[in-house]
């Protein structure tokens, strides 16, 4: 059982109650009170005891259900990712699909029933190269879906994370001054050194600088921050005075193919992949956000490493 | 190895690179750099990512698929951010912006190097 900072509170007042009582009957008797009030006094003192103790139980097994519930709640919401994911897939790929067989149509009947010479080979050139990139868009697909999934083990090295940072920083940075986005710099010095995957944890900062340009759009700041909120531990923080991200959307934001971009502008695969990176590097990924005044993407990362699940 | 088209940059890096006992190579172009690659095996190769011809990202695909262990620095003048995110999903080490300071690069080439170590180390434990 958990014990709530409430039940214990409970607990902690019924320990009290019960044991004043007694005391009161105690100093009844020194203070020469009658037996009989001390002796009503300590029942009472039991009554309260009992009454309470049941209270407290009753408490913490509503505590205990609401738990149940609530992970109940977190199963099925797994769930409809795993169908939202299902449905996703099923999505991206019939696209591509759907144009191939309509220029296999086409390509049909451009031969149907003609001479060779006849064909119109031109046409049939723009089919086949219609459909190569349409092959190529599935490939990709794929290809970030086997990256996924793929649970390779990371390489440890030790990593100036700042450094790290600041490489990832100047390749957004003029793209994104172009569109007057300005990147400010909250670096902690003499940070520890962090001994994590260096190339995944670039890909994921990478990743996160790009969402944040692309929430600022233009005019607008991008904050990076590192920090040491514990011994032990290294947090880097990313924030933006972009969109920001409304709350029902908050739970779903790292759901693979969840995506907010038009069709084809973006797969939804990429926060999904920058928390699957986090917890294989042993850490945590974590979102805040105000819609309209921007969002705060924290990474917290052990400085030694111990694997993820 | 270092894959660029700019040959006056090329000599100097490759030049460089030598000066501080790295045993290093430069070839002009992606085709050339996969050529190279067929006979010989690199610890880590600096690829320059806007080529004519075959660019950095399709080399390095490239490179990964016929060798994964290799790994790849890539260089880029124009700071893009798509293909910096394409290649690191490819498997990049590092991305470093052009003019970069030697210092820095050999810095990155060492890591790089350690990396692969560490990568060929694993797999000759997990074999046993």
């Amino acid at each position: 059982m958990t014990i709530t900072p409430h039940s214990r509170q409970s607990k902690i007042y019924m320990f009290v109650v019960s044991a004043l009582v007694p005391a009161l009957a105690a100093v009844s008797i020194v203070t020469g009170g009658s037996v009989l009030v001390a002796l009503l006094s300590i029942a009472v003192g039991f009554v309260v005891f009992y009454s309470m103790r049941s209270l407290v139980k009753e408490v913490s097994r509503a505590h205990e259900q609401k738990c149940f519930l609530d992970e109940q709640l977190i199963q099925s919401q797994k769930l409809a990712a795993i169908g939202e994911l299902s449905a996703g897939i099923a999505h991206e790929i019939n696209n591509p699909l759907a144009i191939m067989a309509q220029e296999i149509e086409w390509a049909r009947y451009q031969f149907d029933g003609k001479e060779p010479l006849d064909i119109n080979t031109a046409e049939l050139g723009d089919s086949l190269g219609e459909i190569a990139r349409q092959v190529e868009r599935c490939r990709e697909i794929t290809h970030k879906l086997l990256d996924f999934a793929r649970k390779k083990d990371p390489l440890i090295q030790g990593v100036d994370v700042n450094r790290l940072i600041e490489d990832m920083a100047r390749l957004v940075e003029k793209e994104a001054s172009q569109k007057n986005i300005r990147i400010i710099r909250e670096y902690r010095k003499d940070l520890p050194t962090l001994h994590t995957d260096a190339p995944l944890l670039r890909q994921v900062v990478l990743n996160l600088l790009n969402n944040a340009a692309y929430a600022v759009g233009e005019n607008g700041n991008i904050t990076i921050g590192t920090r040491t909120p514990e011994e032990g531990m290294t947090e880097l923080a990313i924030s933006d005075t972009g969109c920001g991200i409304p709350q029902k959307e908050l739970g779903k934001i790292f759901d693979p193919f969840f995506t907010t971009k038009p069709p084809g502008k973006g797969t939804g695969l990429g926060l999904s992949i920058c928390h699957s990176i986090i917890v294989r590097l042993g850490g945590r990924i974590m979102v805040e956000s105000q819609p309209g005044k921007g969002a705060v993407f924290t990474i917290r990362l052990p400085n030694a490493h111990k694997p993820g699940k | 190895m270092v894959i660029d088209d700019e040959a006056d940059f090329l000599e100097t890096i490759v030049k460089r690179l030598k000066k501080r006992k790295l045993d290093a190579v430069g070839v002009g172009s992606g085709e050339e750099g996969l050529k190279m690659i067929e006979n010989r095996s690199f610890d880590v190769i600096i690829l320059d990512v806007r080529m004519p011809g075959m660019d950095g990202i399709e080399t390095l695909k490239e490179i990964k698929r016929k060798n994964p262990l290799t790994e790849v620095i890539m260089l880029t003048g124009h700071a893009s951010v798509e293909s910096g995110m394409q290649g690191m999903q490819l498997g990049a080490f590092d991305y470093v912006i052009k003019p970069a300071d030697i210092e820095e690069l050999i810095e990155k080439v060492n890591q790089a190097g350690e990396r692969k170590a560490l990568h060929e180390e694993k797999i000759r434990k997990d074999e046993h």
